[in-house]
């Protein structure tokens, strides 16, 4: 029990500790920053141009590294950048990898509930892209299918405002193609997988001559504006950040980076004025929850696809997986090896990078294979090498004697193989078989990269777009999946219990 | 009828066969007896092609099977000659995931594709031959040994081979059991079909057969008539390898 007079000092002191200690924390960042010396900023160099790029000398380069730069400098420390992928930046500043975005991020008002932004940098529009020599687009219009006629397919950078644009102005009405860089969306434009691509217009600048096939379309539309985004509770930063980014404006240093680049236009001039009315209300939140169904039904699509995906790619899987244990086992001596090779080939490299060669190499090589059957013949093989693996092993636990029986009666191997050897290993394989479905179900997420929507993907732009609703989206795409593996795993057991009688 | 002239295995640096030379007549019955690793189950597995051999020739009624392994032989002419000649093995290798009828079925529906009316009434014939025909629709795992050998034995038979190797037939069997499986033997044996048997059971070998042959370290040492092999053996090897047998005590078969 405290005396009176301790119980009154503590009662004094309480409140200044608080202060100070909430003094301590609100100046934290900017104190961070400066007592590491670095301001530690975060973008995404694979396909990065004129952003923060490697040049061709090596090293990095970018009309946003040169931003940084003079933002670290007038803060007092030099700018150090952290490579991350686009669509998840701004969750690096939360796990506390970096301090700010400063890469090519729209404003959005979604974004503004997450993330506090700065006053823009940059004034951009969007550049729609076509094939020079195609005849299908000559305008904004052109976009939207004639009747009778099949959906345009165009590719956007996931989580982008082009993204966003397509989705709110056409809808339902093309095809939208989510890529996660922007370098592979004018690719495939080049190889014609994709009509046509609309990116941000420092991109279609840049890349203009790398990519000689393409040639813009239209006017560019929808103005909108660079931001750099910090943490929600940085005010101190912020404000740091907006005086820099102003002093930059009004002393030339701006529009010298940006003529560098080609960037500069008559658009830049407003950066003042824009930035006194700055940041544009937020209008509350209404219709949070109610969209809670409509992206429920999103991704229950999405789960229509993963299922697709997988209840065609594993029959395939498995047949070619027999071929190829058989021949491994029983097979005449010469092709013993390459199916070695094979297996060995498939089972070592990463599925992903499988996938990417089917959907982006291929083309060149004049095999254009669609996007959702590349995913499934991408599945289909890779997974083959495990089936192969797992039939191999159930071969190989029949004992010698039952072959060796059924070749003295005079049959065939391949008699043999079907009508003794194949039905008991049957029931050998059937867990590791099914072992192997289940978990294609969640392999099949790696085909998002070739812009196949899937559960994993579509789960993914729902929650770039509604980072507030991250937790409930996550929660009903987990349920997804488990409803799609557990009945698995009850097939699997009915099978095992059917062929129990079996053992040799 | 099967003829074997000048074999020879070699398995790493040994010899398992070295130089065997032996026929068989239409209707014989010839035992191989021994002491273990002889090479007697080679022998009978070369003469079926499941193992392959360096040196000599086997011919069984037209078909030869020449050394130089898989490659050299078809599959054509490996299927030709294990049409005529069937096969019993020690571990009996029933086929588990089928019936005991489905088992002797498997040769004439899937080899010689009979029709299955046909094969049925066969197969329950030769099933009731051997004893079995209580037990046409059981599973191999609910036979005794004897009984799953017996249905081996029909299984052979109903390929209607020309001639039937006997890989020890009885000697995974308990004495009850082997005493059964052997008396199939006979019976086979009396009625005119062609065999070669490698076994241990003496009774058989010295009642039954018709040639007697001696394997040692991969050669024939003596053949001959069961009572002249048996009661005045020519060779010192047959001599201790008889001896060694009637100090165990003769199995009671």
């Amino acid at each position: 029990m405290m005396s009176v007079r301790i119980r009154r000092r503590v009662v004094l002191v309480l409140p200044v500790l608080l202060v100070g200690i909430s003094a301590t924390v609100s100046a934290d960042t900017l104190d961070r920053i400066r007592g590491r010396g670095s301001l530690r900023w975060g973008g995404d160099q694979s396909g990065g141009a004129p952003y923060i790029f490697e040049g061709s000398d090596g090293k990095l380069t970018g009309f946003e590294l040169e931003l940084a730069e003079v933002l670290a400098t007038k803060l007092g420390v030099r700018g150090e950048f952290v490579q991350g992928q686009w669509d998840k930046l701004p969750q690096l500043i939360d796990r506390g990898d970096i301090d700010i975005v400063l890469n090519g991020y729209e404003w959005s008002p979604e974004r503004e509930r997450q993330w506090a932004s700065t006053v823009p940098y940059y004034v951009y529009k969007l550049q729609l892209l076509v094939r020079r020599d195609g005849e299908t687009i000559r305008s904004w219009d052109d976009l939207r299918a004639g009747p009778g006629q099949a959906r345009k397919r165009i590719g956007v950078l996931i989580g982008s405002a082009a993204e966003r644009y397509i989705l709110e102005r056409f809808g339902d009405a093309v095809a939208l193609k989510p890529y996660d860089g922007v370098t592979n969306a004018m690719t495939s434009v080049e190889q014609g997988q994709i009509e046509a691509t609309l990116q941000d217009v420092p991109i279609a600048i840049h890349y203009a001559p790398e990519f000689p096939l393409l040639s813009p379309v239209g006017d560019p539309v929808a103005p909108g504006h660079y931001v750099i985004l910090v943490e929600r509770s940085e005010d101190t930063l912020r404000t740091r950040l907006n005086e820099a980014i102003l002093g930059a404006f009004e002393d030339g240093t701006l529009k010298r980076i940006y003529e560098k680049y080609g960037l500069w236009n008559a658009d830049q001039l407003e950066l003042g004025r824009i930035a006194r009315s700055w940041p544009p209300a937020v209008e509350v939140a209404s219709t949070d929850s109610s969209s809670l169904p409509h992206f429920g039904k999103l991704l229950l699509d999405a789960a229509a696809m993963t299922i697709a995906l997988s209840c065609l790619s594993m029959p395939l899987a498995m047949l070619a997986g027999l071929l190829v244990s058989t021949g491994r086992l029983y097979g005449p001596r010469w092709v013993r090896w390459p199916l070695e090779l094979y297996v060995e080939f498939l089972r070592g490299t990463p599925l992903l990078l499988q996938l990417y060669v089917i959907f982006y190499v291929l083309p060149n090589m004049g095999v254009r294979v669609p996007a959702f059957w590349s995913g499934v013949l991408g599945l289909a093989i890779n997974y083959s090498a495990y089936e192969a693996e797992n039939y191999r092993a159930g071969f190989l636990a029949i004992p010698r004697g039952q072959m060796e029986a059924a070749l003295s009666l005079g049959m065939s191997t391949w008699t043999a193989l079907r009508r003794v050897i194949i039905p008991q290993a049957v029931r050998i394989v059937i867990p590791p078989v099914t072992n192997d479905f289940i978990a294609l179900f969640k392999d099949t997420s790696v085909c998002s990269v070739i812009t196949v929507t899937e559960l994993t993907g579509m789960y993914s732009r729902l929650s770039n777009n509604q980072p507030h609703l991250v937790l409930q989206l996550g929660l009903m795409t987990s349920v997804l999946y488990l409803l799609m593996s557990y009945p698995l795993s009850l097939v699997a057991r009915r099978l095992e219990g059917r062929f129990k009688r079996v053992a040799a | 009828m099967i003829d074997v002239r000048g074999l020879v295995k070699i398995h790493g640096s040994q010899r398992v066969l070295d130089g065997v030379t032996f026929s068989v007549e239409r209707g014989e019955v010839a035992a191989i007896l021994g002491p273990s690793g002889g090479g007697k189950s080679t022998l009978l597995r070369c003469i079926n092609g499941l193992e392959t051999f360096e040196d000599g020739f086997v011919q069984v009624e037209g078909v030869t099977l020449r050394p130089g392994g898989a490659r050299r032989e078809t599959a054509e002419t490996l299927r030709a000659l294990r049409r005529r000649v069937g096969m019993v093995f020690q571990q009996f290798h029933l086929f588990p995931h089928m019936t005991v009828l489905e088992n002797v079925l498997s040769g004439p529906l899937h080899v010689l594709h009979v029709p299955r009316a046909q094969a049925e009434a066969e197969a329950r014939h030769l099933l009731d031959r051997v004893g079995l025909q209580e037990k046409l629709s059981a599973r191999p795992e609910e036979l005794s040994g004897g009984q799953q050998q017996r249905v081996a034995i029909a299984r052979a038979l109903a390929m209607k081979p020309e001639a039937i190797l006997f890989d020890e037939p009885t000697s995974a069997l308990d004495p009850r059991m082997a005493g059964e499986v052997m008396s199939v033997i006979t019976d086979l044996a009396r009625s005119g079909q062609t065999m070669i048997v490698v076994t241990h059971a003496m009774g058989f070998a010295r009642n039954v057969a018709h040639t007697v042959h001696v394997m040692h370290e991969g050669r024939i040492v003596e053949s001959g008539p069961p009572v002249q092999v048996f009661e005045a053996p020519r060779e010192e090897v047959t001599r201790a390898f008889l001896s060694d047998v009637k100090t165990e005590g003769p199995p009671a078969r």
